[in-house]
């Protein structure tokens, strides 16, 4: 540990530190364009230079690319250096446009505050300013590269950390040109990230581009909602209209970057369908009368049909404390525990990982360190986009990724692939753990296993099911030890599916339910922001039990299916409205503040003018309420989230640390369970001879939230269906062939994708919503399936 | 090839044996050097000979070899490299193409001795692509070394084994720079990055790599046979051996030379080069290429070793030496240079990219006429901060051909600066074409030649040229009969 003196300062720091962090961490600001904590130290800005006036190394030098080394001297202050630091800014100040006042980086820009700091305010270079060309980079990016100064982040980003491609340096010299190498969209699932890095306004947020200035967006500690690692978020809003998303730091989790689908999916917030008056059948009411109605129809029912004619469903999608108040509303009224998911299936998986002794799970720092990455049934890019960028990272380290998956699964980075069968996983992973009879085939990935000292097993609960995931979870298990620590990480379906699964203990499951709702004992259900038209598999059967209840009740901040069939809708916030706590699918409570209150957007109430015309004393369209203070109200509870999250830390052991958590900070673990796994029955493996159809989740729409935001629109995927090759060719299809699906009861024509990375036997659909697709559901077993080509007349 | 003074060590088969053919080398002593190693040789006494001999970089910077491929060897690793810089690029320097040309097989000896010393079975020649002889012969060269065993899994039969490729670079100046250039053989762009970790250490896909000049390697089969002792003894105090000059410009005898470390410039110049033609005298000297300086008429007896020549603000370089005679303009000559470096510049580092810009464009304004002291300062100012801020080699010695100028010729700057004159006539826009009254007869011949019928008078009169309208095209001088028409 090197101790060195820094501005009369002395500091002792890592092995390894540069002397930049170690200035940073006695408080010192030190200009930077280029080192960025997530990328490191590059050497090509030059305004981090610092005066070494004692030690291994003296003279002026870029503090990022001197390692501290004892007995340093340094000094930030030195005139040489502070003369320094300014002629590059001058330097970089040469070519740069004076467009502050139209440019979206304004306020938020390094180069700003870097000029104003170093004091360069009269242009001494008479000079022409060399010119550029932009690109059109797609859908998400705006591109003015006549404000570059060439410190590279972009190309850092893009090409090293997120794997892209596609976009580059290109030229040299003066003529440096950061950009794409042909014309076309980015195509990075990562793009996003470079409006964060750039340090000034050449690359910008482009569906944000000219909405608002970053010191009048009103902004707060998030956490992303649109798949299950729990990213830190920092949306912004303004005018009642969540505007943008930007990265959170995490480090435990998403480190410095965000995907593309949780940056840009945050406009299913805004719109226009979303409903935000309390609704009794179609009329509008005050929030005191929709409650008062709620209480008296519970209260009716249960004095005719008996308290457990009322069914209680909470969802993956709610926060931990509304999902605590619905089981704690149950237990007022006396009905059964509440349902928490409404596809059984998927439910089961999720409880399945939740039971794992929690010390056994990976964050995706740990992904990030390890050295092998077994990923046994999980798409990262689809299921969890910042898990196939964690894995990235493993790979830039030095360690290799193992894919055993029936889809032709697609990672940012080089790994190996084994295509098998869906059914064939948790029996692989029984094999695998055992170390023992394993087929030829298997042999290379036990060997790796053998060989890692820091292994992460990683799975997808939709593939893997309850079973796999208990068999996975067991390999863990049986492959840790203290020596050899083995970790894993399972991507669950929704965001907080990991708390729903825990509350749910050992209650019922949605079949369950569905049986009640068949024998017509049940009268009332009330769904807590679930969408069981939607997301329930046996869509036929769950109608026909809707049809016999006698009231349905729906808190939620989404157009959905069932919000419209309720008899009493009354509208809840977003994440970004409220406030909460989210449990992410390696059992780490985060919680995220909130943004902004709810409203309807200026930009549909104003009618597109400015300033708005119309006037109120009251905000339009501002009555959403936070699903928890509803229900807390429901149950009689003062509205006071410190005190919910005491009192269910009190119930619930594992959920201890609930109390002192903040929004600020990486989160908090939940302790881990017992670990006794309920022994999941393995599934009877049908043999049959047809086709399967495995239905997938997409990277974009197939997410229930980011499939209702329009900036991602211009990137969703048309249905297709996915074939083998040799499949394919047995059936006579060739790629983009119109081809006729049957499948549960179904006929769907579709254009044909061929793939020769996927497993022989299998049919793959997408399933995205809004499509003829969507009423096909992932996370079951595989159905049987026959495809046919659309002959042509 | 004046022999005079001339001490030929890497240049010792060249033109004396067929590089073609592999028997013709042999015959010369080729392969004896490998044999030696292979057989009475463990690594680490080869690694203590080449220290001892004294060897050091022939590329430019003189690191010493031995103790360079001691550090590849000091690191463990499955797999290491031997990476041969071929990628001349300074203007008017080939001698690691005329040792290439004429003598590859010694290249390809010391790059598997490089090999045996460091434990590498893999070497890489990256050569640029215009040397198209040089990669032709290589090609053959390798081929028939493989035929004869003295490549491939199985040298001489004694299991050590060492395969060389060939890459080609595409002619950026900076792919010179080692790290620059092991990032473009790895098919990336050629920037250089910062060392640490030296490439020793990971270099070539993150392993030990050993990087020599061709010129160096040319040297190691010699060292090997006649013994470190022998080279030691040539050369001056710091500076072992022998260098390859390739010595070109205003000089009498062009060509490429090889002498011993330590002779003068005088003996260059002046014994083998045999002065600047015509009689015209000797002004200065460029050496190290375009991230060099200039040694003038006052360094005549400087010995040229890699510390004289830094305390002459320039350097070794890989042995290019321009010779520049009395009509040579200093600043016109910076700004060429400077011109080079500029282009070649990769961009990375804002000194570099930008620096190297408003070095050029205060010259341009100097050459001109249109700078004040005052800029000039600034000039100097500048040149010093790139010199020391500036990411690799190629930044960092870009301003060299200023400062160097600038030591010696600061007159001719102020003349520029201050009289708005080129002594030495180049500077176009300083110039002016006069016409001597008493000389004149009115001939009208320079009216006629006039591009820009600029030049006015009637016939048997004397004849004026309007200053403002005259683009200094030289033609009226040219053709005057009676020199009544001078420049000033």
């Amino acid at each position: 540990m090197p101790t060195l003196i820094i501005d009369n300062q002395s500091v002792t720091v890592p092995e390894g530190t540069n002397v930049l962090e170690a200035a940073q961490q006695l408080g010192i600001v030190v200009p930077h364009f280029c080192y960025h904590e997530a990328l490191g130290a590059v050497g090509a800005c030059r305004v981090c230079a610092m005066l070494f006036i004692d030690g291994p190394v003296k003279g002026m030098q870029m503090s990022c690319m001197v390692e501290a080394k004892d007995g340093m001297v340094v000094s930030t202050e030195a005139p040489e250096a502070v003369a320094y630091r300014s002629q590059v800014i001058e330097w970089l100040m040469l070519n740069h446009p004076h467009d502050c006042p139209v440019c979206d980086e304004g306020g938020e820009c390094q180069l700003q505050d870097m000029t104003v700091a170093s004091g360069h305010s009269v242009r001494r270079y008479s000079g022409k300013k060399r010119t550029y060309q932009n690109q059109d980079l797609g859908p998400f990016i705006a591109h003015e590269m006549n404000r570059c100064i060439q410190c590279y982040r972009c190309v850092r980003t893009y090409q090293d950390y997120c794997g892209g491609t596609d976009y580059g340096v290109l030229g040299a010299n003066q003529r440096l040109y950061f950009g794409r190498f042909r014309d076309g969209p980015l195509e990075s699932p990562f793009a996003g990230n470079l409006v964060d890095i750039c340090p000034t306004g050449v690359l910008t947020n482009k569906p944000y581009r000219f909405t608002s200035r970053f010191w009048d967006l009103q902004e707060a500690l998030s956490v992303c909602p649109h798949c299950s690692l729990g990213c830190a978020v920092i949306p912004g809003a303004r005018f009642r209209e969540l505007q943008r998303v930007r990265a959170g730091v995490n480090p435990e989790v998403n480190g410095w970057f965000i995907c593309d689908r949780g940056r840009f999916g945050y406009d299913y917030v805004n719109h226009p369908d979303r409903p935000r008056t309390p609704l009794l059948h179609g009329e509008e009411l005050p929030w005191s009368e929709a409650l008062e109605a709620l209480q008296q129809r519970l209260s009716e029912l249960i004095d005719r049909h008996g308290s457990d004619s009322i069914a209680l469903l909470g969802s993956g999608r709610a926060s931990l404390e509304s999902n605590y108040l619905l089981r704690r509303l149950g237990e007022q009224l006396g009905t059964a525990a509440p349902v928490y998911g409404s596809h059984a299936a998927r439910d089961r998986a999720a409880r399945a990982v939740t039971d794992l002794a929690a010390k056994l799970s990976a964050s995706l720092a740990e992904v990030r360190s390890s050295d092998l990455l077994l990923v046994m049934g999980a798409d990262p890019l689809a299921e969890g986009p910042m898990l196939a960028l964690a894995i990235r990272q493993a790979v830039r380290n030095g360690g290799r990724v193992m894919l055993c998956d029936p889809r032709p699964v697609e990672l940012p980075c080089s790994a190996e692939h084994l295509p098998c069968q869906p059914q064939e996983l948790p029996q692989l992973l029984r094999i695998l753990a055992a170390g023992e009879n394993l087929p030829a085939n298997l042999q290379p990935l036990a060997d790796a296993l053998q060989q890692a000292k820091r292994p992460v097993l990683i799975g997808g609960s939709d593939l893997l099911g309850a079973e796999g995931s208990a068999a996975l979870l067991a390999a863990a298990q049986k492959l840790n030890s203290a020596e050899r620590p083995c970790r894993t990480m399972i991507l669950l379906p929704e965001t907080n599916s990991f708390g729903a699964a825990l509350l749910a203990g050992d209650g019922p499951d949605f079949d369950q339910l569905l049986n009640d709702m068949d024998s017509g004992r049940i009268k009332a259900l009330l769904c807590l922001e679930a969408d069981p038209l939607t997301d329930c598999p046996d869509r036929k059967r769950l109608l026909q039990g809707l049809e016999q209840l006698e009231f349905l009740a729906v808190l939620d901040h989404l157009p959905s299916l069932t919000a419209k069939k309720a008899d009493l809708l009354l509208p809840t916030t977003a994440v970004a409205e409220g406030a909460g706590t989210l449990v992410n699918n390696e059992g780490r409570m985060q919680a995220f503040a909130q943004v902004f209150s709810p409203g309807e957007p200026l930009r549909f109430t104003g009618q597109g003018g400015h300033p708005p015309r119309n006037f109120s004393s009251t905000t339009p369209g501002a009555l959403p309420c936070q699903a928890w203070a509803v229900l807390a109200e429901l149950c009689g509870l003062p509205v006071n989230l410190a005190e919910i999250r005491r009192e269910l830390a009190a119930k619930e052991p594992r959920l201890a640390g609930l109390p002192e958590l903040s929004a600020e900070g990486p989160g908090q673990r939940v302790l881990p369970g017992n670990g006794a796994s309920s022994s999941v029955p393995p599934a009877v493996a049908t043999a049959d001879e047809s086709l399967q159809l495995l239905v997938c989740e997409t990277l974009y729409g197939s997410e229930p939230l980011s499939a209702l935001s329009a900036p991602l629109d211009p990137v969703c995927p048309h249905p297709y269906v996915l074939l083998q090759e040799l499949d394919a060719a047995r059936l006579g299809i060739a790629a983009d062939d119109l081809v006729q699906l049957t499948a549960g009861g179904q006929q769907l024509a579709l254009p044909a994708r061929l793939s020769s990375r996927m497993a022989e036997g299998l049919v793959i659909v997408p399933r995205l919503r809004g499509t003829e697709l969507e009423s096909f559901y992932p996370g079951q077993p595989p159905l049987p399936c026959r495809v046919e080509k659309v002959s042509t007349p | 090839m004046a022999e005079k003074k001339q001490l030929r060590i890497a240049t010792r088969n060249s033109g004396f044996i067929d590089p073609e053919n592999i028997d013709s080398y042999i015959a010369a002593g080729g392969y004896q050097a490998l044999g030696k190693c292979l057989t009475e040789m463990t690594p680490g006494e080869l690694i203590e000979e080449i220290k001892k001999s004294g060897l050091r970089g022939r590329g430019g910077a003189g690191f010493p070899t031995g103790v360079k491929w001691g550090f590849a060897a000091q690191y463990p690793s499955d797999v290491k490299y031997v990476i041969c810089n071929a990628d001349e690029g300074d203007p008017g320097a080939y001698m690691d193409r005329a040792v290439l040309e004429g003598d590859p097989h010694s290249v390809l000896e010391a790059m598997a001795i490089a090999g045996y010393a460091i434990g590498a079975g893999q070497g890489t020649i990256y050569i640029r692509a215009e040397y198209p002889l040089a990669i032709k012969r290589l090609r053959i060269a390798i081929a028939q070394a493989q035929d004869y065993g003295l490549q491939g899994p199985d040298i001489l039969g004694t299991g050590f084994g060492f395969e060389i490729e060939i890459k080609y670079g595409a002619g950026a100046f900076v792919c010179g720079e080692e790290t620059a250039l092991i990032r473009s053989i790895e098919g990336n762009r050629g920037e250089p990055y910062t060392k640490p970790p030296f490439p020793a250490e990971a270099g070539y896909w993150d392993k030990p790599t050993v990087l020599n000049n061709v010129e160096t390697l040319a040297n190691i089969p010699a060292i090997i046979l006649k013994g470190a002792d022998w080279y030691s003894s040539i050369g001056s105090e710091t500076a072992k051996g022998t260098k390859v000059f390739s010595l070109v410009g205003k000089i009498t005898n062009v060509g490429l030379i090889e002498v011993p470390m330590g002779i003068t410039l005088r003996e260059i110049v002046f014994d083998i080069g045999g002065g600047c033609p015509g009689g015209k005298k000797f002004k200065a000297v460029q050496t190290g290429g375009p991230s060099g300086g200039v040694l003038t008429y006052k360094d005549l007896d400087v010995p040229i070793d890699y510390e004289h020549l830094a305390a002459c603000e320039s350097i070794m370089g890989s042995g290019g030496m321009i010779v520049m005679d009395e009509d040579a303009c200093m600043v016109d000559i910076s700004k060429f240079f400077l011109n080079f470096t500029m282009e070649e510049s990769c961009g990375k580092c804002a000194p570099c990219r930008i620096g190297s810009k408003r070095l050029f464009e205060a010259l341009e304004r100097i050459t001109l006429g249109h700078s004040s002291l005052a800029e000039l300062e600034r000039l100097e100012t500048l040149a010093r901060q790139i010199k020391d801020t500036a990411l690799c080699g190629l930044g960092q010695t870009m301003p060299n051909p200023i400062l160097s100028t600038l030591r010696v010729f600061k007159d001719e700057y102020l003349a520029h600066v201050l009289d708005k004159k080129c002594p030495a006539g180049v500077c176009k826009n300083l110039l002016e074409f006069y016409i001597l009254a008493e000389k004149c007869t009115g001939c009208t011949l320079c009216t006629k030649v006039c591009p820009v019928d600029c030049i006015s008078g009637q016939v048997k009169y004397c004849h004026v040229i309007d200053q403002d309208l005259c683009i200094k095209c030289g033609a009226c001088l040219e053709k005057c009969k009676f020199d009544a028409i001078v420049k000033r």
